[in-house]
Order: C-alpha cells, then sequence, then structure tokens
C-alpha cells in the first residue's frame, strides 16, 4: 500500500509547504516512488501475483482488494518512471515552482498506481474517475486561457464514457454479488448479455484511447493544455483506458469476443491510417503529434483486440514506447513554442543550424516514433502488425501504411521546421535538464529496443493466465 | 422520543430566552438541545426510556440513523445560519423556536406508525416553515415564496388528508400495520384504497419536489433565506422522503404493481426536469432548487426495490446530497451573496484555498464523482434498482450526465482564475459548518461500507 500512499502524502506535503519548495519536494518525492517501485520489482516474481491489500467484501459489494500481476507491474513501473521524466523536462518552466502543480501531479500518480494496482471493480471505476479531477484541474488552471470550451468537451466526453462502464460494472457486479476480480470473471454470461457489457466498457475506453470516431476531444484538448498536462494526458492516462482492455474488459466479457473484435479492429485501423493522413496536413505542430497520436493508438487498441498473447506482448512494447515518444516529441513542440512563440510549421525553419543539439536530440525521437530497428517501436508495431496480418491480411496491409505514412508525417515535421532558411533569429539551445530528458528517453528507448525480450518475457505468465479465460470459455461452448 | 421532547422544550425555552435579546445565549440553548436530542437519540436501545410504551412513535435502527442525520443538519443550520440571525438579534429567538419545532415534525414523520402522528408530523413540520419563508418582511420575493408555498402546501395537505380519509374507509384503520394486513389478506375496498394511495403519492410528490408537483420549488427556494432554503433542502427532504419510503415502501409493498407505474413516471421526468431546467438559471438558489428536483428523482430509486434492502442507499444519498447542499448555501451566506447571482461566485474558489476546496468536492459529490459520498449514494441506488428497472437506470445515467456539466459549469466558473474577486473572511462558525460537510462528504460513505 505503501505504493499509494507515498505520493499522497508527498502531494499533501507540496500543497502545505510554500510555492519555492515544490520543485526540491517534487523531485524527491518523484525519485522516491521510483525507488519505491524498483523495489517491488526487485521482490516480485512474475509467475505469481502480489497483494497489496485485501478485505472482506463490505456494503454494495465492494472490496478493498489491491494487487498486481506482471502485467501491473510493468504499468506501476510505467508510471513511477515517467512522472519523474515529466518532472524534470519541467524543471525550468514557470509551472515547476507552483505547489498545487506539483500536488495535483502527485494526485494524478495516486489515481493511476491505484487504478493499475485495483483488483475490485468499483476501486478500478473510481480511481479511473479520480484522475480526471487532477488532469482537469491541470488543465483548467495552467493551460491556454479560454480553453473552457475545450475543458468541457473534454470532461464530459471522458465522464459520460465512463458512466458506460459504471453500468456494464453494475451489470457484471449484480449478477457476481460482489466486485472482486476473481468473482467478476467468473460469471458465466451469455454472448449477447457479454456483447452489450463489453459495448459498455468499450464507450469508456474508445473514448479515451481514443479511437477513431471518439477523438474529436483529443487535439484541441492537447493543443489548450500546458505541456506537462499533455505529457501527463498522452503518456499515461491514455494508457489507462489500453490497461483496461486488457487486464478487464476482455478477460471479464470474453464471452462477446468473437463479435465484438470486429468493430474494434476496424475502427482502429481507420484510426491508424486516418490519424495519419490528418497528421500529414496539419501545419501545427501540437496538432500533428496529436494526430500521430490517434494513429499509434489504433494500432495498439487493434491489436489488443487480437485476444492473444503475441499481440498483447507487442501492445505492451508499444505502450511503453508510445508513452516515451509522446513525452520526448511534446517536449520538442514545447520548445519549438516557447522559444519561438508559434506552433505554425509554416513559420519555422532552419532551426537545425541554430541549435545543434536540439536539432540532433529532436531528430533521435523523430526516428524512434519512425520506428527504426533497434528502437522499441521497431519490436512493438512489428510485432502488432504481423499479428494483425495474420488475422487479416488486408487488415494488416493496411495497418502497415502507419509506418510509412508515419514516416512522411514526420519527417515532414522536422524538415519544416529544423531545415531550410531560418526564419528567426536566435535559438537558445537545449538547457541540461532538457537534454537530459532526451538522453534518459533515448537511451530507455534503446534499451527496451535491444531487449524487449525481458518485457515479453517477464510479462509473458500473467498474459497467458489472462487468455485462458477465452480458451475456457471456448471448450465449454464447443 | 425523549429525543423530541428535548427538542420541543429547547425551542420553548428558546422563545423565552430570546426575550434577553443575546443571540450567543440563544446559539448555546439551542445547541446544547441539539446535542443532548443527538445523544439521547444515539443511546436509544442502550437505556429503557420511560416513554416507551408510547406506541405511535417508534425507532428501529434505520429511523434512528436518518434521525440523527436530521438533527445533525440541524445543528448545522443552526450553527452556519448564526451569523445571518445574530443582524436580527429581536426576532433570534423565533428563528431557532421555528427550526427547532419544524425538526419535532421530522422526526415525528420520521419515527410514525399511524397515518394520525404521520399527519401530525408533517403539519409541524410543514407550518413553521409557512412562516420562515416569509420572515424577510420587506422582501417582496419572501413574501411571494411564502404565499405561494402555503397556498399550494395547504392545498397538497387536503389532498393527502382526503387521502388518508379514504384509506381509512378502505381498510378501517389508521394503524401501517394493521393497514398492511388488510391490505394482504385482501379485505378492502379496492376503489377507496386505490384512489387514496394515488392521492396520497400526490401529495408526497408535492412535498419531496418531485415533477410533476415541483413548481412550488425555485420560488420558494429563491424568497427565502438561505438557511431555511438549507433546511427545506435537507431536513425536510430527508424526513418526507423516509415517511414516503415507509408508507409505499413498507405498508403498500404488495399494491406495488399498481402504484410503481406513477412513480416510474415521476422519476424519469424529474431527472430531466431538474437539470434541464437549472442550465439556463442565473440566481444560485432557483439553481440548488432545479438541481434538487433531479435529486429527488434519484432518491426515489430507493422506492422501486419494493423492499428494506434500499433504506441504507437511500440515507448515504441524503447524507450526501445533504452535506454538499449545505456546504454550497454556506459558501453562499460567507461570501455574502446577498443578490443572490451565480456570476458572484466568479474566482471565489481560487482567491480563497479553503472555500475552492469545499466548493470543488461538494459539487463533484453531486454530480456523482467518485470517491466521494454521493457517488455511492446514487451507485447504490442504481445497484439497487437495476436488475429489475434498467431503462431507468440508463435514463438516470444520462441526466447524471447532463448534471455533471451544470456542477462543473458552477466549479470552472469559482475556480477561475484572471478576476478580481476578493478574498473573504470566513467566520468561525462557517469554518466549522464547512469542515463537518467536508468530513461528510468525503468520509461519510465509510460508515456505510465498513
Amino acid at each position: 500500500m505503501e505504493l499509494l500512499i507515498l505520493p499522497l502524502v508527498i502531494g499533501l506535503i507540496s500543497l502545505i509547504l510554500p510555492s519555492n519548495w515544490s520543485k526540491l519536494i517534487g523531485g524527491v518525492g518523484a525519485i522516491a516512488s521510483l525507488a519505491l517501485a524498483c523495489v517491488h520489482l526487485s521482490g516480485f516474481d512474475p509467475l505469481t501475483q502480489t497483494i497489496l491489500a485485501s478485505s472482506n467484501k463490505m456494503a454494495f459489494g465492494l472490496t478493498f482488494n489491491f494487487g498486481y500481476d506482471a502485467f501491473g507491474l510493468v504499468m506501476v513501473m510505467l508510471t513511477n518512471a515517467i512522472i519523474p521524466i515529466i518532472l524534470l523536462s519541467n524543471w525550468n518552466r514557470e509551472l515547476a515552482n507552483n505547489k498545487l502543480f506539483t500536488a495535483l501531479v502527485f494526485f494524478m500518480q495516486v489515481g493511476l498506481l491505484g487504478l493499475f494496482t485495483a483488483q475490485d471493480g468499483m476501486l478500478f471505476y473510481i480511481f479511473w474517475e479520480f484522475t480526471l479531477i487532477p488532469i482537469f484541474l491541470i488543465l483548467y488552471w495552467f493551460g491556454a486561457k479560454e480553453n473552457n470550451k475545450v475543458l468541457f468537451k473534454f470532461f464530459l466526453y471522458t465522464l459520460i464514457g465512463s458512466l458506460g462502464m459504471l453500468l456494464a460494472l453494475i451489470a457484471l457486479g449484480s449478477s457476481a454479488n460482489s466486485f472482486a476480480y476473481a468473482d467478476l470473471k467468473n460469471v458465466q454470461l451469455t454472448q449477447e448479455v457479454a456483447c452489450w457489457i463489453m459495448s459498455g466498457f468499450l464507450l469508456a475506453f474508445a473514448i479515451k484511447i481514443p479511437l477513431f470516431p471518439f477523438h474529436t476531444w483529443q487535439p484541441a484538448t492537447y493543443t489548450s493544455s500546458p505541456m506537462a498536462g499533455t505529457m501527463l494526458l498522452s503518456a499515461l492516462m491514455l494508457k489507462m483506458a489500453l490497461f483496461g482492455m486488457i487486464k478487464w474488459m476482455l478477460p471479464l466479457t470474453s464471452e462477446g469476443i468473437e463479435i465484438m473484435k470486429w468493430p474494434v479492429i476496424i475502427l482502429g485501423t481507420i484510426g491508424i491510417v486516418y490519424g495519419a493522413i490528418i497528421a500529414i496536413k496539419q501545419n501545427d505542430i501540437k496538432t500533428l503529434f496529436a494526430f500521430a497520436s490517434i494513429s499509434h493508438l489504433g494500432l495498439i487498441a487493434a491489436g489488443i483486440m487480437l485476444f492473444n498473447t503475441a499481440a498483447w506482448s507487442g501492445a505492451v512494447i508499444q505502450i511503453i514506447n508510445h508513452s516515451l515518444i509522446s513525452i520526448g516529441l511534446f517536449l520538442a513542440a514545447d520548445i519549438l513554442e516557447k522559444r519561438t512563440g508559434t506552433r505554425q510549421l509554416s513559420e519555422l525553419g532552419g532551426i537545425a543550424k541554430l541549435a545543434p543539439r536540439f536539432g540532433f536530440w529532436f531528430a533521435v525521437t523523430v526516428f524512434a516514433a519512425l520506428s527504426i530497428p533497434f528502437s522499441a517501436g521497431f519490436i512493438g508495431e512489428f510485432i502488432l502488425i504481423k499479428e494483425l496480418f495474420t488475422f487479416h491480411s488486408i487488415i494488416g496491409i493496411l495497418a502497415a501504411t502507419s509506418l510509412i505514412l508515419g514516416a512522411v508525417y514526420m519527417l515532414r515535421s522536422y524538415q519544416l521546421s529544423m531545415f531550410g532558411t531560418p526564419k528567426i533569429s536566435a535559438f537558445e539551445d537545449l538547457s541540461w535538464n532538457e537534454m537530459a530528458v532526451f538522453i534518459i528517453l533515448s537511451l530507455l528507448i534503446l534499451g527496451i529496443g535491444l531487449f524487449s525480450s525481458l518485457i515479453i518475457e517477464y510479462t509473458e505468465p500473467t498474459f497467458r493466465i489472462l487468455t485462458e479465460t477465452l480458451t475456457s470459455n471456448q471448450q465449454i461452448i464447443e | 422520543m425523549d429525543a423530541l421532547i428535548v427538542i420541543f422544550l429547547t425551542g420553548l425555552i428558546g422563545l423565552f430566552v430570546g426575550m434577553l435579546k443575546k443571540p450567543y445565549l440563544n446559539l448555546l440553548v439551542t445547541m446544547l438541545g441539539l446535542v443532548l436530542a443527538f445523544f439521547l437519540q444515539l443511546n436509544n436501545g442502550f437505556y429503557t426510556s420511560p416513554l416507551s410504551s408510547y406506541q405511535v412513535l417508534e425507532f428501529n435502527i434505520s429511523q434512528l440513523y436518518f434521525s440523527l442525520v436530521a438533527i445533525a443538519f440541524c445543528m448545522l443550520i443552526v450553527l452556519g445560519g448564526f451569523n445571518y440571525f445574530k443582524r436580527d438579534s429581536i426576532h433570534i429567538g423565533d428563528y431557532y423556536g421555528l427550526l427547532l419545532f419544524s425538526l419535532c415534525g421530522a422526526i415525528c414523520l420520521i419515527g410514525f406508525t399511524d397515518l394520525f402522528m404521520f399527519f401530525l408530523g408533517l403539519e409541524i413540520l410543514s407550518i413553521p416553515i409557512y412562516v420562515m419563508v416569509g420572515i424577510k418582511k420587506q422582501d417582496v420575493l419572501s413574501a411571494e415564496a411564502s404565499i405561494k408555498y402555503f397556498f399550494t402546501g395547504a392545498f397538497a395537505t387536503a389532498i393527502l388528508l382526503f387521502g388518508i380519509a379514504l384509506l381509512y374507509g378502505a381498510t378501517g384503520s389508521f394503524n401501517l400495520i394493521e393497514i398492511r394486513g388488510a391490505i394482504q389478506a385482501g379485505e378492502y375496498q379496492a376503489t377507496f384504497l386505490f384512489i387514496g394511495i394515488l392521492f396520497i403519492l400526490g401529495a408526497f410528490l408535492f412535498k419531496v419536489g418531485a415533477v410533476p408537483f415541483h413548481f412550488w420549488g425555485p420560488d420558494v427556494y429563491q424568497g427565502s433565506p438561505e438557511i431555511v432554503t438549507a433546511f427545506m433542502a435537507t431536513v425536510v427532504k430527508l424526513a418526507a422522503l423516509m415517511a414516503f419510503y415507509k408508507l409505499f415502501n413498507g405498508t403498500f409493498q404488495e399494491l406495488g404493481h399498481f402504484w410503481i407505474g406513477a412513480l416510474y413516471f415521476a422519476i424519469g421526468l424529474s431527472l430531466f426536469v431538474g437539470y434541464l431546467g437549472a442550465l439556463k438559471q442565473t440566481k444560485f438558489k432557483r439553481l440548488l432548487a432545479y438541481s434538487s428536483i433531479s435529486n429527488t428523482g434519484y432518491a426515489l430509486f430507493a422506492l422501486l426495490s419494493l423492499s428494506n434492502s434500499s433504506l441504507g442507499s437511500l440515507w448515504i444519498f441524503l447524507v450526501g446530497y445533504g452535506c454538499a447542499t449545505i456546504a454550497l448555501l454556506t459558501i453562499s451566506m460567507a461570501i455574502h451573496n446577498d443578490n443572490d447571482e451565480i456570476s458572484s461566485f466568479k474566482g471565489i474558489g481560487y482567491k480563497n484555498p479553503f472555500i475552492g476546496f469545499i466548493m470543488i468536492i461538494s459539487l463533484l459529490s453531486l454530480a456523482g464523482i467518485p470517491p466521494l459520498t454521493g457517488f455511492f449514494g446514487k451507485f447504490a441506488l442504481l445497484m439497487n434498482a437495476y436488475s429489475q428497472h434498467l431503462y431507468l437506470v440508463i435514463l438516470a445515467l444520462i441526466s447524471s450526465a447532463v448534471g455533471a456539466f451544470l456542477y462543473l459549469r458552477l466549479m470552472v466558473l469559482s475556480l477561475s482564475k484572471d478576476t478580481e474577486a476578493e478574498s473573504v473572511s470566513i467566520s468561525i462558525w462557517h469554518y466549522i459548518v464547512l469542515g463537518v460537510c467536508a468530513s461528510g462528504i468525503l468520509g461519510a460513505w465509510l460508515i456505510v461500507a465498513i
């Protein structure tokens, strides 16, 4: 439980102390929770599950069960590793000295960790909704002015989605008479009911991922939020939905997978192509990266719906990779915006000459986003596309276009902003903390690319257990 | 039972103490009486009351919980309204006396076992409120509210009486257990009974302010002082819903097939009329009145279960709703929002972090965001109704999205950053009230959960 309590305490401390302490508290707290997660990692055997807290059934069928399996632990590690990186990239920004901001980031972390370790349907829902509050306040207080409309759209969109999930959970919980994960998993459903329940879950997840056509909140929200907010959203919050699909939706309603996988895979594939094509035409660099994100996540979502261990391994690699890349890309976008005052590609150019270090590290990030060999994205996308191709050749081919189209929009954004004749006179090169972020990200991406088998083998037993529900259901049907 | 007498006597003593024109003394007396009543009620099972042979009022465990909450809400209102009443120190004894007498009625309504006691309770509850609504004598709106509430209320009471008379004619008894026995045995005059039930249902829907009998709500809430609004929105609603629940879900349970259709209609409309009506309001108390209509719709879900299982859900829902409403109205008093405009909340929350925090949690609790009490109340009610009334549950979820928009707008307004809002000094009484409400919103669900 100390995993969750530590960030909560840090958040409260930073609220109490004056603002000029918040940098220090943020740094120390983030490193401490990362160290704590490492302790958990070192003491964990991927073949087992760890229980952090458990209780008897309480009123409303609620239980107070926390724990993680290998997949949950990977997500916990990811969260606790990403938060320090976000704070580091924010280090010399104005926001780093704001105690409210620091506290909200840590409350966000509590929500995410609770979500990834919840072993009870209601707890999952509670943390799912809870994360909405800090991110909303971050976007509202520290985002662009006059963004109320965008924010309302974001909040209501996600809220309506989660009401669908609430209904699905109530349906499952009232037939299981409990919300504990094991009990929910044991509920036997008919195919029709399972489809309805899965649609309830999907409403929440599709909006958060976001899948095409539920993505309309995303680009505007990304562009109007502060850098750290965008990073939290794209690197961590969207992953909640992917985690929920693997850990909750599919094992609980595996009876409906045969019908429900088609719409999701098709929507995902449309999203891959659509996001990429829209991204090619974008002039605003943040919007461009937002659509690129839709394209990447469509691929992951489609892969997850294949419901097999191999595709999920690819999905995990790609989840981690996307978190790292999106931080790099949004940091680069923010650097461009802060130092030139514009995000429009047409007004940028020639920066590589003025700031060679930035030019180099931005290029590294762009190439990582292109999934060149030796980067983590290569492994992840390769596995996902291969599995989609095995599933259906046309979908596989369409999904593979993301590689080509990705090269087009990524290289275009890089070329227009960094090469050509300089349209601005001066550009301050990277500061030490931005440099450090880029180096850490690149090393992680390279490391995961080279040693991806470690993660794949680590999560494989968990995925085998989760996919077993499908096989056992099929046996019952046969 | 003892608590009832203590409250009544406190009210009476308060009237005389009020002649001394010492507001603090009056506050002290009132609070002492309420605290004493609270503990008498809390220890109800641990000693034998000298009045225990009195059969017409009966407090089992769930009735106790409801009456405790009613007394606690009343304490909050007494404390929160002290600054308001102090301005008019000649009348402070009258104000507190009326509040306490009304609370007596609420407790009768929670504990009745007999339709006679029920009617008495309802009248004791209502009559002081008619007076309190019109207590701002110079204010046109207040006078309008008082007259409107009195006439419509009297009309509803007449219909209720007619219903009770028909019920007596049909079953030959005032006693709830005997009525239920007659219904179970089939020994009743069907026509009289059914018409009587419909009349009582209508009167109840009026008292709790549900569609289609909600028209008095916004005007009356707007016209009365914040403190009376808070009393009407919490204590009165709680008592009336408890009586509603007891009568319909207990006594008329076997006739559920007959009245549940009408209730369906009332719930479905309340859910949407309230929130949709609130969207266009510019006055804060009107907005709360409309939101209370929708919240009543949620609370009525408890009646759909046709069993005793949903009483706990109703309780937790009403606690969450009551704490949030009292907190919001207290904030409105603390910032001296005398003209009752929503726009005067702008930036208040950002300039005053404490108020901001309370605003955030109470509005999110009303919107049903976990892990706040409001969420667990809604969730438990919907969970109970889910298996039999799926479509109504879906409607409720949709309407709660509308409600979330409404509350979010208010929250965003109060947290707005760039404004000339001033930081306000909050009196100690308001600190206490807001602190208690906050702990209720954050933690009350734990009582039920554990």
